[in-house]
């Protein structure tokens, strides 16, 4: 899997830790935690001041996390399904709502047609596979950046 | 009527070639068809029973004669020699070829049409009043907050990927002829001391579970339109259903909220989420305002003079209306002869409608959501000959709102998801009542037919509706009673078990003769009888005399 970011691929700073190897000591600034993982964890976060990515999934809600944004130098929202839309809402409350700067990515089923829509919503860059990546590039240019919505 | 800045004609454009690249995707096979299938919708592009359907939006329902013309040529040319005109103001081609399909987009973008977002899961082609800026009944007009909605709505980058689709739809006076509460967002300009504003509706729909839209704002500011749409399309994509596509659309989750509750939500994100950028100020609105003046209609005393033709006297009764400009009148056009499908019109008859409006109506079109057309602009004097060549065409049958003028989907002819044909019903319905003095008798009466419980004939609200059933490979139909889409919305009630198609018309002239019994004066019509007598009485002379017809 690669990070994109508009046409130009970035390294991945973060990484997912499987159930059988998390343990709250382990945790460090690269750590992509689940919300399970960092509900856990998040006393030692605080403590250690440490600032860690968190992994949503499109079903689950921003509410539990709105007072805790400043924890996370990123979101990464997956969706499990490209027509489950609810992420291009979550991103734009991350940023216009709650003022949120970090980093935000999609990862999961999305589509090379979706590209323009998740970084006008605010997402900054998707977790796609290498293979696909022409194709991401040619959609991004594709689009002449003329849009009706401010 | 509008016209594309060039900024719409470059989007249009970039998304005809944005769609020639998926569609390409998908026949070197790198996309599936569960990919290719929300892509394809976005640009009204369906499978159907035996093909591809294109549905080019016909934005608030307005089309100019170089734009019917195109329509014409690629019936001709892409398909076969018709086009269906449907009840949300949209034209479908039904068989063109997916390799033509980018073609085909690219030709409508040239008369500045499109098929951009009219399917799909997104928020569809903006209807309105067909008689929008033609009555003096009207407070505004809504065609220019269509057009604003249009733009707001087209490829919004939160909303391509809604839980089900969206429809909106506008009245500018309290007679609503666009059906708004029986749409997701129904809008009402209303006017309130010397201002004008919007009142809101939400939750309307038919499908499975029909209701009637509730209101949650009494009067929304022009200004803040978009960001109050903007609020209650972001409720929606973020509670709405996804686990089941029966329960997904707003409607569902107004209802298990509760009105209240929604409202509260809207109102929140509405105050928390309002972004100045989206705000309509005088000098937008004024310059959207401009494209939709009156062309130069000439204002006379000329009244239409009484003909010894009876055809032409009951044409003029039945389908004419005073325009707000004296000496002039609207044109109503059937599309429920008796030997077509309602709704359908061929690519001759397209083509000379053109010209007819060129030479008599300013070059202009309507099309309305009872799937007839409309020749806005006729001066009194030259209303002889324009339905002199209307009935050439036959295009001049005197039955606007009349039995005959049916509302009704395509059916089992068409359609896949159908479970009994419409088409043959609404003709049958059609020949036994061809008799202008028969119908005349009965009134203004709206019969509409489905092909299934998703309800695209719109028979909730048919003052008779049916509905087609499958029932071990039979085709039956239920029939409801005391529907309305107009202010007064109401939901048709099942009037008990349901009818072979043989049995359909007995019952439906056993209906009528319930009706026009209870008659206590010759202005009553159905829908006054019905709601005066109730459905019981129409239950008990219907199964009464037929026993168990079905």
């Amino acid at each position: 899997m690669i990070i994109l970011e508009k046409q130009t691929e970035k390294k991945n700073l973060y990484q997912r830790i499987s159930q059988d190897e998390f343990s709250v000591n382990k945790i460090k600034t690269s750590s992509m935690l689940s919300l399970n993982q960092f509900m856990e964890a998040e006393k030692r976060i605080k403590s250690k001041n440490l600032k860690v990515g968190i992994f949503l999934n499109s079903d689950q809600s921003l509410d539990c996390l709105k007072d805790k944004l400043e924890l996370f130098s990123i979101i990464q929202i997956n969706f499990k399904s490209f027509k489950d839309g609810r992420p291009f809402t979550m991103a734009k409350e991350l940023r216009k709502l709650h003022l949120y700067n970090g980093e935000v990515r999609a990862s999961g089923h999305i589509l090379p047609d979706q590209f323009v829509f998740l970084l006008r919503c605010g997402f900054d860059n998707v977790e796609i596979d290498g293979k696909e990546k022409k194709e991401w590039i040619e959609l991004y240019n594709m689009d002449e950046g003329l849009y009706y919505q401010p | 009527m509008y016209k594309y800045s060039e900024k719409d004609k470059k989007i249009i454009a970039g998304r005809v070639k944005q769609f020639r690249n998926q569609v390409q995707r998908r026949l070197n096979g790198k996309i599936s068809e569960e990919e290719f299938k929300p892509l394809r919708l976005m640009n009204g592009l369906y499978l159907q029973l035996h093909a591809y359907m294109l549905r080019v939006a016909i934005p608030y329902g307005e089309l100019s004669s170089r734009q019917l013309r195109k329509l014409a040529e690629i019936a001709d040319k892409y398909d076969r020699g018709y086009g269906h005109f449907t009840t949300r103001q949209n034209i479908q081609f039904n068989w063109p070829k997916l390799p033509d399909v980018p073609d085909i987009l690219e030709e409508l973008s040239k008369v500045e049409m499109h098929a951009i977002q009219t399917s799909g899961n997104c928020i569809r082609n903006i209807s309105a009043d067909h008689l929008a800026g033609l009555t003096n009944d009207e407070v505004e007009d809504p065609r220019p907050w269509c057009e604003i909605i249009r733009k707001w709505s087209t490829f919004h980058p939160e909303f391509s990927f809604l839980p089900r689709k969206f429809k909106i739809a506008i009245t500018g006076c309290e007679n609503d002829r666009a059906a708004i509460l029986v749409h997701d967002i129904g809008l009402k300009l209303i006017k309130k001391g010397s201002r004008i504003g919007f009142q809101v509706f939400v939750g309307g729909g038919q499908g499975r579970t029909p209701y009637i839209a509730k209101k949650i704002n009494d009067f929304l500011l022009k200004k803040d339109l978009l960001n109050y749409l903007e609020a209650i399309l972001t409720t929606y994509n973020q509670l709405g259903r996804r686990d089941n596509i029966y329960k997904a659309r707003i409607k569902i989750l107004v209802n298990q909220l509760g009105v209240e509750k929604f409202k509260e939500l809207v109102d929140e994100s509405f105050k928390k989420l309002s972004d100045k950028k989206l705000e309509l100020n005088e000098t937008t609105i004024q310059k959207i305002f401009k494209f939709f003046e009156l062309p130069n209609i000439k204002h006379c005393n000329e009244k239409i003079s009484i003909s010894s033709n009876q055809k032409f006297n009951n044409w003029i009764k039945q389908n004419t209306i005073p325009h707000k400009i004296l000496g002039n009148s609207i044109v109503l056009i059937s599309l429920k002869s008796e030997n077509r499908p309602p709704g359908d019109a061929n690519s001759m008859q397209m083509y000379k409608l053109a010209n007819i409006a060129d030479k008599f109506s300013f070059g202009e079109i309507r099309v309305t959501h009872e799937q007839n057309l409309v020749l806005p602009h006729v001066k009194n004097s030259e209303i002889y000959e324009v339905w002199n060549e209307l009935d050439k065409l036959e295009l001049a049958t005197p039955n606007i709102d009349l039995i005959t003028d049916t509302i009704c989907c395509p059916g089992m002819d068409y359609c896949a998801l159908a479970t009994a044909r419409s088409i043959p019903i609404s003709q049958q319905i059609s020949n036994f009542f061809k008799d202008y003095g028969d119908q005349k008798k009965m009134g203004n009466i709206k019969i509409k037919i489905s092909g299934c419980i998703n309800a695209c004939g719109h028979h909730h609200v048919g003052n008779i509706g049916i509905l087609g059933l499958d029932r071990n490979g039979k085709e039956f139909y239920q029939i409801t009673l005391g529907g309305s889409s107009k202010q007064d919305a109401s939901i048709g009630q099942i009037v008990g078990p349901s009818f072979s198609s043989e049995n359909l018309i007995i019952a439906i002239k056993k209906i009528l003769q319930t009706y026009q019994k209870n008659k206590s004066s010759d202005k009553d019509d159905f829908m006054t009888v019905f709601r005066r007598i109730g459905i019981e009485e129409f239950k008990k002379n219907l199964y009464d005399n037929t026993g168990k017809t079905n």
